[in-house]
C-alpha cells in the first residue's frame, strides 16, 4: 500500500505544480491586476459570471470572485466594504418601496432585465390587464373564471418581500399595487429557480419571473395588457415590465473595478454574450 | 527449561544492566507523558465544544438583543402580526407554528419508527435485520434537500389530489416530509437500544408466562427507555432545526396555521427566506437573529421535557 500512497502524493504534487505554472505563465503582457469581488442579485449573476470569465482571459492578473444572494445584499456588501461591486435589480442610490437609498453609492447600468407574468400550463388565460393582475395579487379575484378562464381557484405564487424581482414587478406590472397574503392558495418562494419549479408543478398557479428563466412546456408567459413579453416589445417600448440591472459602487469606480464595469458596458460584450444570455443591451433603450 | 533461563537472564538484566533499567523507566515515563497528553487532549475537545456553544450563544444573542431597542418583548413574543416592512414584529405565530409542526411530526413519526424498531429487533429473523439496518443508515445520510424535492414533486401533487386543495402546502405536508426524514434516525437508534436489552430479561418474562406482546411492551421497551428517549430527542432536534426540506413544502407565508393545509411559516423557514433580503443594521435583521436564538432555547426546553418524561417513564 505504500507505493499507492507515494503515487497519490506525487500525483497531487504534480497537479499543484501544473496548475501553478499554468496560471503563472498565462501571459504577463498587461499591467492591470488586483481582485474584484461582486456580490448581490441572483438575476444578474449569470451575466457577471460570463463577463468575469471573458475579462479574466483578457487580464489574467485580475481575479474576480462573484456570488449571488439577494439584490439588497449587493449595495449592503459595498457599504460594508466586503464587495467592490454590488449587483442590484433596482437603483439603490435612490429610495424604493421598502428600502432606503444607499448614501454615497453610484449606480452603473449594465443590462436591461425583462420580467414576465407566468402561469402553469393548465391555465387557459393568455392575456391579463394591470387591473386584473392587481385584483389577483391583492386577493380580490380568486377564480380563473373571473378573468376569462376555467372555474378553478387561482394559486398565487410570489417572491418574498425584498426580492428585486418583486420590487420591479409590483412597480411595473401591478402599477404599485399590493401583494396581499392569503389563508389559502398563496405561497412565497425564495429565488427565481424556486418560482419556476413552483409554478411548473402547481396546477392553476400564477407567478412572475425574469424572461431569461422561461423555458419548457410546464410554464407559459402571459401577455400584459395584450402585449407579448418579448425582447422586441421591450425595445420598442410596448412592453413595460422591465428594469435596469445595476452595478453599485462606492463612489465612482476606479482601477480594475472601473475597467471591469467598462468591459461589461462595452459594445462587444453587450451585443455579444449579454444578448446570448437573453438580457437586453442598455444601448437599445433610447 | 528455556523459560526459566530467560527469566533468570531478565532478572539479572534488570539488576545489572543500567541500560535495561533506563529502558524500563523510560517506558513508564512515556506512559505518563501519553496519559498526560491524552488528558489534556480530551479536556481540549470538551473545551472546544463549549467554546463553540458559547460563541453561538454570545454572538447570536448579542445581535438578537438589539431587537429590543425598537420592539417590546411583549410584542415580539405575544403578537401574531409579522409585517416587518411596516415595523410590526410579532413572532408568536412562528413559535406556535414551530411547536405544532414538531408535535405533529412526532405524533406521526414516533409510533411508526418504534413499530419498525420493534419489528427489526424483536420479531423479524436475523437476515431482515442485516438487510434493513444498513438501509436505514443510508437513509439517515440522505441530504434534507432531497427529501424536500421529493415532497415538492411527489407528496404535494398527491396531497392536492386527496384533499382537493389548490396548493397543498402547509403543516401537514411539512410534517410528512419531516416524518420521512426522521423515521430512520429514531428507528435505527431505538432498535440499537432494544437489541441491547439483556436476553435474560425476556427469558424471565417468558418463564413467568407472559406473551411476546406483554414481554415487548412491559419488559423490553421500559428497559430500553433511555435509549428510545435519546432516539426521539435526536429525531426531534433534526425536525425542529430542519430548514431546506420545510421551506419547499410549507408555503412560506407568515401567518398562523389555522388548518393543516394553510400556507404558513416556521422559525427556520422564515429566517432562511428573509435573511438575504434585509438590511444588516435593521430591527428586521436583529429580530431574525432573535428567532434563531429562540430556536436554540426551544430545542433546549423540549429536550429537557422529553428527558423528564423519559425518566418518569423509565422509573
Amino acid at each position: 500500500m505504500k507505493w499507492l500512497k507515494k503515487l497519490s502524493l506525487a500525483a497531487i504534487a504534480s497537479a499543484f505544480l501544473l496548475s501553478a505554472t499554468l496560471t503563472g505563465s498565462a501571459g504577463a503582457k498587461d499591467e492591470l491586476k488586483g481582485k474584484i469581488t461582486v456580490n448581490g442579485s441572483t438575476a444578474l449573476l449569470p451575466l457577471t459570471l460570463q463577463a468575469a470569465k471573458e475579462f479574466q482571459k483578457l487580464h489574467p492578473k485580475v481575479k474576480i470572485a462573484a456570488s449571488g444572494k439577494g439584490s439588497v445584499t449587493g449595495p449592503q456588501a459595498v457599504k460594508k466594504g466586503i464587495a467592490d461591486i454590488g449587483a442590484c435589480d433596482w437603483d439603490a442610490s435612490e429610495d424604493v418601496p421598502g428600502f432606503k437609498k444607499f448614501e454615497g453609492q453610484v449606480a452603473n447600468k449594465v443590462a436591461v432585465i425583462p420580467f414576465a407574468t407566468i402561469v402553469n400550463k393548465s391555465v387557459k388565460v393568455d392575456s391579463l390587464t394591470t387591473e386584473q393582475l392587481k385584483g389577483i395579487y391583492s386577493g380580490k379575484i380568486t377564480n380563473w373564471k373571473d378573468v376569462g378562464g376555467d372555474d378553478k381557484d387561482i394559486v398565487v405564487i410570489t417572491r418574498s418581500f425584498g426580492s428585486g424581482t418583486r420590487v420591479n414587478y409590483q412597480a411595473k406590472a401591478l402599477g404599485g399595487g399590493d401583494i396581499v397574503k392569503k389563508e389559502k392558495n398563496y405561497k412565497e418562494v425564495g429565488s427565481s429557480g424556486d418560482m419556476k419549479t413552483a409554478v411548473a408543478t402547481t396546477p392553476n398557479s400564477i407567478g412572475y419571473i425574469d424572461l431569461t428563466y422561461i423555458s419548457g412546456d410546464d410554464i407559459k408567459a402571459v401577455k400584459h395588457n395584450g402585449v407579448e413579453a418579448t425582447v422586441e416589445n421591450v425595445i420598442n417600448g410596448k412592453y413595460k415590465i422591465w428594469s435596469y440591472g445595476y452595478y453599485m459602487t462606492k463612489g465612482q469606480p476606479t482601477g480594475e473595478t472601473k475597467a471591469f464595469i467598462e468591459y461589461v458596458q462595452s459594445k462587444k460584450f453587450q451585443e455579444g454574450s449579454l444578448k446570448k444570455l437573453k438580457f437586453i443591451p442598455i444601448s437599445a433603450m433610447k | 527449561m528455556n523459560i526459566s533461563a530467560h527469566k533468570a537472564a531478565r532478572e539479572a538484566g534488570a539488576e545489572l544492566h543500567p541500560r535495561h533499567r533506563w529502558n524500563l523507566t523510560s517506558r513508564r515515563a512515556r506512559a505518563r507523558v501519553v496519559n498526560w497528553l491524552f488528558k489534556y487532549y480530551f479536556l481540549f475537545s470538551i473545551l472546544a465544544l463549549c467554546l463553540v456553544l458559547a460563541m453561538v450563544i454570545f454572538f447570536i444573542g448579542k445581535t438578537a438583543m438589539l431587537t429590543f431597542q425598537e420592539v417590546t418583548p411583549a410584542e415580539f413574543f405575544f403578537s401574531f402580526d409579522w409585517t416587518p416592512e411596516e415595523d410590526r414584529f410579532g413572532a408568536a405565530l412562528f413559535i406556535v407554528n414551530t411547536l405544532s409542526l414538531t408535535l405533529l411530526t412526532l405524533i406521526i413519526a414516533v409510533p411508526l419508527s418504534l413499530g419498525m424498531a420493534i419489528l427489526i429487533a424483536e420479531i423479524a429473523p436475523a437476515w431482515v435485520k442485516k438487510f434493513v439496518s444498513p438501509l436505514l443508515d443510508l437513509l439517515v445520510g440522505i441530504p434534507s434537500i432531497v427529501y424536500g424535492y421529493l415532497g415538492l414533486t411527489v407528496l404535494l401533487p398527491l396531497l392536492r389530489e386527496l384533499s382537493g386543495e389548490g396548493l397543498g402546502d402547509g403543516l401537514l405536508a411539512a410534517a410528512l416530509v419531516l416524518t420521512i426524514m426522521i423515521l430512520p434516525t429514531i428507528s435505527r437508534i431505538s432498535e440499537d437500544a432494544i437489541s441491547a436489552v439483556p436476553r435474560k430479561y425476556r427469558d424471565a418474562s417468558y418463564a413467568l408466562g407472559a406473551t411476546r406482546l406483554q414481554t415487548t411492551f412491559r419488559v423490553v421497551l421500559p428497559a430500553a427507555g433511555r435509549g428510545i428517549v435519546a432516539a426521539i430527542i435526536l429525531g426531534m432536534t433534526r425536525a425542529i432545526g430542519e430548514t431546506m426540506a420545510v421551506v419547499m413544502v410549507i408555503g412560506n407565508t407568515p401567518q398562523l396555521a389555522k388548518s393543516l393545509f394553510a400556507p404558513t411559516s416556521v422559525l427556520t423557514s422564515n429566517i432562511v427566506m428573509q435573511i438575504s433580503n434585509v438590511d444588516f443594521d435593521s430591527t428586521w435583521n436583529y429580530s431574525l437573529h432573535l428567532m434563531a436564538f429562540l430556536l436554540l432555547l426551544i430545542s433546549f426546553v423540549l429536550i429537557l421535557i422529553i428527558r423528564i418524561i423519559g425518566r418518569k417513564g423509565g422509573a
